[in-house]
């Protein structure tokens, strides 16, 4: 073949790639810098409540205004602009083509715009820091009528009203919308037609099943936020008013759209994630993961279940109350296949042959944070103890127990699992354990304060409880100071993984191409992988968890060998 | 010892307290099973050169028993927890008590909540509804009356919060949402606004004020004759 | 970089293309059932729509019902002429898609300057007492469905448009039937919309 006919420019090669891999690092970086976006941003809005009135280290300080724009965009950032193309986007990117054994995704092309539109998104999303009205500031749910902003719609220019932190923050999210969808048909279509020569679905690692299954979901719950936006778009720009009382229309109307999509999103980020903790867990136990075909069922009626529980976000938002305790069954019942598939993951563990390596280490971290986030579930999903803890910050430590554990220990894992094999090199496991014990237990000591001051009645996006007599007492104050010095010794040790990461990028010992002893087909071929992945195209025999076999003399079977 | 949950002045908080326990019981011990179920293995298979795992893989009932026993302790769990919950609930949200003592109306606004008390016909919605709208005032109601609220909200959605009451309830613009409440203990306690409803969210707090009956009555006359000013 | 390909990965039988498509229209499918059945529950909620409804042109709607359905025949026609990879064909019967499809707008068009003139525009102002406001609320929910259907329209008749320079040229024959099922789907949309919008009064 001829070498010339594949030397490609800088910006085909780099920036306007159609390489899967390449768009899985464009997505992972973009995700990264967000992250620190959002960290940022986390650090000044908790500074303040834990200090108010002082001006904050390398911002000064902030006012209202500010802080609830700042706790607005955390929100949509580290959801929409982290946790999404990282978990979704880069991993899928990654590891859907190099797992199933094939060269790229089905259509590269569309992969290079899904991308594109994500960037877009990215940036319309941080103009709106640098407009006149600032970023949004009425919470990431945008409930309208306060996101529809009645005084915009007396604007006459559209413009103007065009230019604002709310009508940009939509906008970034249809693109975004729009982005993951093309990201996720590509998905779909890559597995169903693209797998090596006897990959059956069965065969298959659990990651590729659970990033698809994310795309179903997402696809498949998206559709009503769309329309959402379009209409609160139009409410803002256009001077409608489907969300507006005084005209007929309904702001509940929204509520259920956005939450309709909103809570299968949150499996959406969770099943990757999921998908990163069993493929982990099944190496480093040295043994079969436990109940694939049982954890695949579960999945699938957690999928079913996720798209009619939404209304438990709004149990206290006027609907019919007999309608919320169908909700309220609902919800509950969504724990039982979730618990089942976090007992076959320990089950996996059991008769194992344990290696506590990093990646490991992140793994059983997120099963134990997890299990935090999911059994407070318990509380929220009842509805009438919910009435009470509705909106506190409960509540924010209740979804922090899950997001960041989906996000950053889902991410870390499958980053510390797999940087070897997609970029050749090795990290400083030292570091990592570091990196690891610091994010893990300052995470605990920033969230679980949080905990009890919602308990207590402390309800969320304040940012000056100075009015509240009952919320002002010393241990309040002490509980917020604490969880805030947590949370930055938690953003602070992150600078460990980016030095680490850095480092390794440039003099990290050379790794090799099956470090773990890992089974599945990524691990099969060149690290990095070639353009391409696989100089010979894989023929799969069999399942990808066939450890510990007693025939072998390896305690390890690549899908891949020829016995 | 500071207790977890604050004070509770009202005849059914009890009740959703009890469940916090009941569910708070669950959750320690669902944990206490799976967190040791994760630690044991990690020292019991620790790493060791040459020895194979167990070739069990969670086919079948009989591998998969622990695991479905784990999913029917916390069917069980949740079961008990929607039966132990739904009488609570369908007391505070889905019903109104027979006897309706005293009706008032709270109108949320940015950035205040409005109170409207029935004027001396005892009737609400009629001319000489008083009409108490200003920032940082109280809500005055008697103790140990079933209290009706009317709650609504001008502009945007706001919340209304009384944590000592375990109610919380959003204020809709365009709709009326009907809730009650009975309290017991007479004090001044916090109203906050839960749904971020704009800038000034941060100070949108009242006070409930609970009172005894003549004490109540009391504030009512005053507040007649001063609007009869 | 040096690579040899010796085997494809095993292509399953489904083609990439109509697989793709299908998620598509899935997923289109989701948006536009979520702006139905928020028309659905308010149309429920406000009988006094029914009043609103008299003044769309269930002629002009009609007409546009049988303008649609017209170019889907004349879609299948193209699909047809293109498995037999005659691109004269082809092209023929997709300029008659497209032109039905421009028909479609231009009517659309006399349809909204009529409504507009009679003052049923999208942000006409009005209180919840007056009734008038449940009117106004009708109009936005009659442009926002029209509309986006419209937008899809005009991207089915540019994704057509491009197909048909590509199969001038003799290339990209298999794309014809994807365009195709787009433009199916934006048929199927309208005769949803149809009744909802003109029909039920």
């Amino acid at each position: 073949m001829n070498i010339a006919h594949h030397e490609m420019s800088f910006w085909r090669r780099y920036i306007f790639s159609t390489d899967h891999k390449v768009i899985g690092f464009q997505y992972l970086i973009t995700g990264l810098i967000m992250a620190a976006i959002g960290g940022y941003l986390a650090y000044v809005f908790r500074y303040n409540l834990a200090f108010p009135a002082e001006s904050i280290p390398l911002f000064g300080s902030l006012g209202p205004k500010e802080y609830n724009a700042f706790i607005t965009s955390h929100g949509a950032i580290m959801i929409f602009w982290v946790a999404m193309p990282l978990l979704l986007a880069a991993l899928g990117n990654l590891l859907i083509p190099t797992m199933i054994g094939t060269d790229d995704m089905a259509f590269p092309t569309l992969n290079m715009l899904s991308y594109w539109f994500f960037f877009l998104s990215a940036i319309v999303l941080l103009l709106s820091f640098f407009v006149p009205s600032g970023p949004f500031d009425g919470g990431w749910t945008l409930y309208p009528p306060l996101s529809a902003d009645a005084y915009i719609n007396t604007e006459p220019d559209i413009w103007k009203s065009f230019m604002t932190g709310g009508t940009l923050i939509i906008l970034a999210l249809a693109l975004e919308f729009v982005s993951m969808l093309m990201g996720g048909i590509n998905f779909l279509v890559t597995t169903i037609n693209k797998r090596a020569k006897g990959m059956t679905l069965l065969k298959m690692p659990i990651v590729v099943w659970f990033i698809n299954f994310a795309v179903i979901d997402f696809m498949f719950s998206v559709g009503p936020i769309i329309a959402g936006a379009f209409m609160l778009l139009l409410d803002r720009v256009a001077g409608t008013g489907f969300f507006d009382a005084y005209r007929g229309g309904d702001p509940v109307l929204f509520q259920h759209m956005f939450w309709f999509f909103g809570h299968p999103e949150v499996y959406v980020l969770l099943f990757p994630s999921l998908g990163v903790i069993a493929e982990v867990i099944s190496t480093f136990s040295r043994k079969a993961l436990f109940g694939y075909k049982f954890i695949i069922k579960a999945s699938l009626i957690a999928i079913v279940l996720s798209v009619v529980v939404w209304a438990h976000h709004q149990f206290i938002a006027g609907i019919d109350p007999r309608m919320a305790t169908f909700f309220s069954i609902g919800t509950i019942l969504i724990s039982i296949p979730f618990a089942g598939i976090m007992l076959s993951y320990i089950a996996t563990l059991w008769g194992g042959n344990i290696q506590l390596k990093v990646p490991m280490m992140w793994a059983l971290g997120f099963i134990a944070i997890f299990l935090v986030g999911g059994l407070t579930g318990l509380y929220l999903g009842s509805d009438t103890f919910d009435i009470y803890v509705h909106d506190t910050s409960f509540v924010v430590a209740h979804f922090h127990y899950t997001l960041f554990p989906i996000t950053f220990f889902g991410f870390f894992a499958a980053f510390y699992y797999w940087f070897p094999k997609f970029t050749g090199r090795m990290y400083n496991t030292v570091l990592a354990k570091i990196h690891f014990w610091f994010t893990f237990i300052f995470f605990q000591g920033f969230a679980f304060p949080i905990f009890f001051l919602g308990l207590d009645g402390q309800h969320r996006r304040i940012n000056d409880y100075s009015a509240f007599d009952s919320l002002m007492s010393s241990w309040h104050i002490s509980f917020r100071q604490f969880a805030t010095i947590s949370a930055i010794i938690l953003i602070l040790s992150q600078f460990i993984f980016l030095f680490n990461l850095l480092k390794s990028l440039r003099s990290g010992k050379k790794s090799e191409e099956n470090p773990w002893k890992a089974n599945t087909l990524e691990w099969q071929t060149t690290s990095p992988p070639p353009h391409g992945n696989f100089v010979k195209y894989p023929q799969v025999y069999r399942d990808p968890y066939d450890y510990g076999n007693p025939d072998m003399k390896e305690d390890y079977l690549p899908q891949n060998k020829v016995i | 010892m500071k207790q977890i949950l604050p004070e509770n002045i009202s005849t059914y908080g009890g009740e959703v307290d009890s469940l916090f326990f009941t569910i708070t019981l669950f959750v320690v011990l669902a944990f206490a099973i799976s967190i040791a179920a994760l630690i044991i293995p990690l020292f019991r298979y620790r790493y060791k050169e040459g020895r194979k795992s167990s070739r069990v893989r969670g086919i079948g009932m009989k591998q998969m028993r622990w695991v479905f026993a784990g999913m029917l302790v916390m069917a069980l769990c949740d079961f008990y927890m929607l039966y132990a919950e739904h009488s609570t609930w369908v007391k505070m949200e889905e019903t109104l008590p027979e006897q309706e003592d005293f009706h008032v109306v709270i109108t949320g606004r940015q950035w205040n909540w409005i109170f409207t008390y029935p004027g001396p016909d005892n009737k609400l919605y009629t001319a000489d509804d008083v009409i108490v709208n200003r920032m940082n005032s109280s809500l005055h109601v008697p103790a140990g009356k079933n209290i009706i609220i009317d709650i609504k909200a001008i502009d945007v959605i706001h919340s209304v919060f009384f944590k000592n009451i375990r109610l919380k309830q959003d204020a809709i613009p365009g709709r009326t949402i009907t809730r009650w409440f009975n309290v017991t203990k007479p004090g001044k306690y916090e109203i906050a606004c839960a749904e971020i409803c704009g800038v000034l969210h941060s100070k949108m707090r009242s006070y409930l004020v609970v009172q005894e009956e003549d004490e109540f009555n009391r504030f009512l006359s005053e507040l007649y004759a001063e609007k009869q000013k | 970089m040096n690579r040899t390909i010796t085997v494809r990965p095993g292509l399953r039988d489904i083609p990439q293309g109509r697989l793709g498509m299908w998620l598509l229209i899935a997923g289109e499918l989701v948006i536009f059932g979520a702006a139905v059945v928020s028309y659905l529950l308010m149309r429920i909620r406000y009988p006094e729509w029914g009043e609103q409804a008299q003044y769309t042109s269930t002629a002009l709607g009609a007409l546009n019902t049988f303008v649609l359905l017209t170019s889907s025949f004349f879609v299948v026609k193209a699909h047809k002429a293109s498995l037999a990879k005659d691109s004269k064909n082809v092209v023929r019967f997709l300029s008659l898609t497209l032109l039905c499809g421009l028909i479609f707008l231009i009517v659309k068009g006399i349809e909204y300057s009529t409504e507009i003139s009679h003052g049923f525009t999208l942000r006409s102002p009005g209180l919840v007492d007056s009734g008038q406001g449940v009117a106004s609320l009708f109009w936005m929910y009659y442009y926002l469905m029209t509309g986006l259907h419209g937008l899809h329209v005009l991207a089915g008749m540019i994704a057509i448009f491009v197909v048909m320079l590509q199969v001038r040229k003799g290339k990209y024959f298999h794309r014809v039937e994807l365009a195709g099922m787009y433009w199916h789907m934006v048929d199927l949309i309208w005769i949803f919309l149809f009744p909802l919008l003109y029909i039920l009064k």
